[in-house]
């Protein structure tokens, strides 16, 4: 029951949230909404007792993408009046729907397929450690080849910027 | 859920709260103080309650009440967004408070067979729980910047997030090189990790085994809770206040007070990372365990030898200039503060003594020990924020540039090679 009504409050927050971030004109606004978003679906994961998405998620999406979005919009600095006049008109609206009703369908149909009743895990699941033992025994190869590529994507990022403070210098 | 279970939890919860909340007022009367002491004059001692100034705490509490009562101003500018500028300085407060909830007061209590965490929020996943949250906090700085409306502010909020941005990534490489030593992201493990011996003189803290990861995470944690020397953000010479330009009354209070408990929560986590947490050096929770009743004469022995320098220290201090006629009961305060002082000292010996004589049970072992660790932790917390003050006070603000090239180019290098020494290391050695 608690718990029903607890993924209800998360999920409102998350619709809404994902709804706020495309309609808002402001994209400050949009911003807050996407955290919104974000927040809920850690709560989530949080409520799955899966801890480590739930603190993956936080770390990535609210504590590096929202940041980030948040620095360039505080860097570029659009004023209300300087951005586009596009309204949600009912043509707009009306096309676009008729656009993405085949997805829809198709999701209704998955969803109806599937047999809703799952068999329960185990209590250690989701912790870090049965998560770290099979990133490493399953996905050893993956993993290391990602981390390989985000740490020559470090490693060149701090190359390129010792670069152009010499070149400043000169 | 037993009741033992419930107290337990109460007490930690309580206790973290505590620690986290009425921090803050202690820390603005040392901050004060101790730029008082750095700078050769007093600092705040005359505000009083009835002639009692505990040293000029009373402070404090007197501007809570200024802040409290002041007008709340909205700058007209902001024509929208009213609600997430009032929400703003709330967003960086609650994630620092929150980022506090999993550091460690004490070892595991085993009561009745079963053992609970001394932990506000009971999980083995500490150090990313801090890093998760603590990372919301700029997003605070980032709204009210923006939503201010204003070039300081907007300058203030764009320096806080690239500076986060920039001592983020060697803030998690110099955790990573810590997480790969203790082989755990849990604090209480890193704590127990730390209670052993190196090369069999010295305290295994994480500051002697990993000075180089030690000093990065140091000086990130600076540059985190944008304190001096990284307080660009508020450069108050250069853009007024930074975000909190426009703030006024509680608003402002909440940012004001959110950069403290950011501070306590900061210094927390570098004593239980590196210095190792609530354990006394050389000493781990079996070896008090094993010789308590040393450790009660211990205690019976070093607490009137402290009381009685506080008192002398309190009676030398506590004092006016001969000449006035009139001391603004000085004299009162320190006789009925003696008397105190004096009375729970008596107090605690009573019970060591009881403890020493009496004593078989593990119940009463258990919850001394524990009152023990709490107090080391208390006592290094106020030390590592006395740190904290004194090199505010101490050395200049570095230039925005000079803290961005510190940051990408000299910390972020250094936490990487550190991992991979590290790595070599452990593998080598296993």
């Amino acid at each position: 029951m608690l718990e029903n009504s607890i993924f209800f409050i998360l999920a409102l927050f998350l619709v809404g949230g994902s709804i706020g971030m495309i309609s808002f004109r402001q994209s400050v606004f949009s911003a807050i909404s996407f955290l919104l978003a974000m927040i809920a679906m850690s709560g989530m994961f949080a409520l799955l007792h899966f801890s480590f998405l739930f603190l993956a998620q936080i770390l990535v999406s609210v504590g590096a993408v929202v940041v980030m979005s948040l620095l360039i919009i505080v860097s570029v600095n659009i004023k209300s009046e300087n951005l586009p006049n596009d309204k949600l008109t009912l043509k707009r609206f009306t096309l676009s729907a008729i656009l993405i009703s085949p997805i829809v369908a198709l999701l209704f149909y998955a969803i109806n397929k599937t047999d809703l009743m799952f068999k329960e895990v185990n209590e250690e699941f989701g912790s870090l450690k049965l998560m770290g033992v099979d990133l490493f025994s399953n996905w050893a190869l993956a993993f290391e080849i990602i981390s390989i590529l985000l740490l020559v994507a470090l490693v060149g990022g701090i190359v390129i910027s010792k670069r152009s403070s010499n070149y400043e210098s000169r | 859920m037993s009741t033992l279970a419930i107290v337990v939890t109460l007490g930690s919860i309580v206790l973290a709260a505590l620690l986290a909340l009425l921090m803050i007022p202690v820390l603005v009367w040392l901050e004060r103080r101790v730029a008082g002491l750095i700078q050769d004059r007093l600092g705040p001692n005359r505000t009083n309650v009835g002639g009692f100034r505990l040293g000029g705490v009373v402070q404090s509490f007197a501007d809570v009440v200024k802040l409290v009562f002041k007008e709340e101003y909205y700058p007209s500018h902001i024509k929208s967004g009213k609600l997430l500028f009032t929400l703003a300085p709330t967003i960086m407060f609650v994630s620092a408070l929150l980022a506090f909830m999993t550091i460690p007061f004490a070892d595991n209590v085993n009561i009745a067979g079963e053992s609970f965490r001394v932990q506000a929020l009971p999980v083995d996943y500490g150090v990313l729980w801090f890093m998760a949250i603590s990372s919301i906090g700029v997003i605070g700085i980032l709204f009210g910047g923006w939503l201010s409306h204003n070039k300081y502010s907007l300058l203030g909020a764009q320096r806080a997030g690239s500076q986060l941005l920039g001592f983020e990534l060697p803030l998690g490489l110099s955790v990573i090189a810590m997480v790969i030593t203790y082989e755990s992201v849990d604090f209480n493990v890193m704590v127990d990790y730390q209670s052993g011996v190196l090369f069999g003189f010295l305290p295994a803290w994480g500051v002697l085994i990993q000075p180089l990861a030690a000093l990065i995470f140091i000086i990130t944690m600076f540059a985190e809770t944008n304190r001096a020397p990284f307080n660009v953000v508020e450069g108050e010479s250069e853009i007024i206040a930074g975000h909190m330009t426009e703030f006024s009354a509680m608003k402002f209070a909440m940012y004001f007070m959110g950069e403290y408990i950011a501070m306590n929560t900061a210094s927390a986590v570098i004593i239980t990372m590196f210095f190792g947490g609530y354990q006394l050096p050389w000493l781990s929770t079996q070896d008090l365990f094993s010789n308590f009743s040393s450790v009660v004469v211990a205690i019976m022995v070093v607490m009137p030898i402290v009381i009685f320098f506080l008192i002398k220290w309190m009676k030398k201090n506590n004092s006016v200039r001969a000449t006035l006629s009139s001391d603004g009961g000085r004299a009162f305060e320190t006789k009925v503060l003696t008397i105190v002082l004096i009375s729970m000292t008596a107090l605690i010996e009573l019970i060591c003594l009881y403890l020493f004589t009496q004593s078989s049970d593990s119940l009463s072992a258990t919850i001394t020990i524990t009152l023990l660790q709490i107090a080391i932790f208390v006592f290094k917390l106020m030390v590592f924020n006395i740190f904290f003050i004194i090199v505010r006070w101490t050395l200049p603000r570095f230039r925005y540039d000079q803290i961005q090239t510190l940051g990408w180019n000299y910390l972020l290098p250094l936490s990487l090679a550190n991992i991979i020494i590290t790595a070599i290391v452990v593998v080598g050695v296993n």
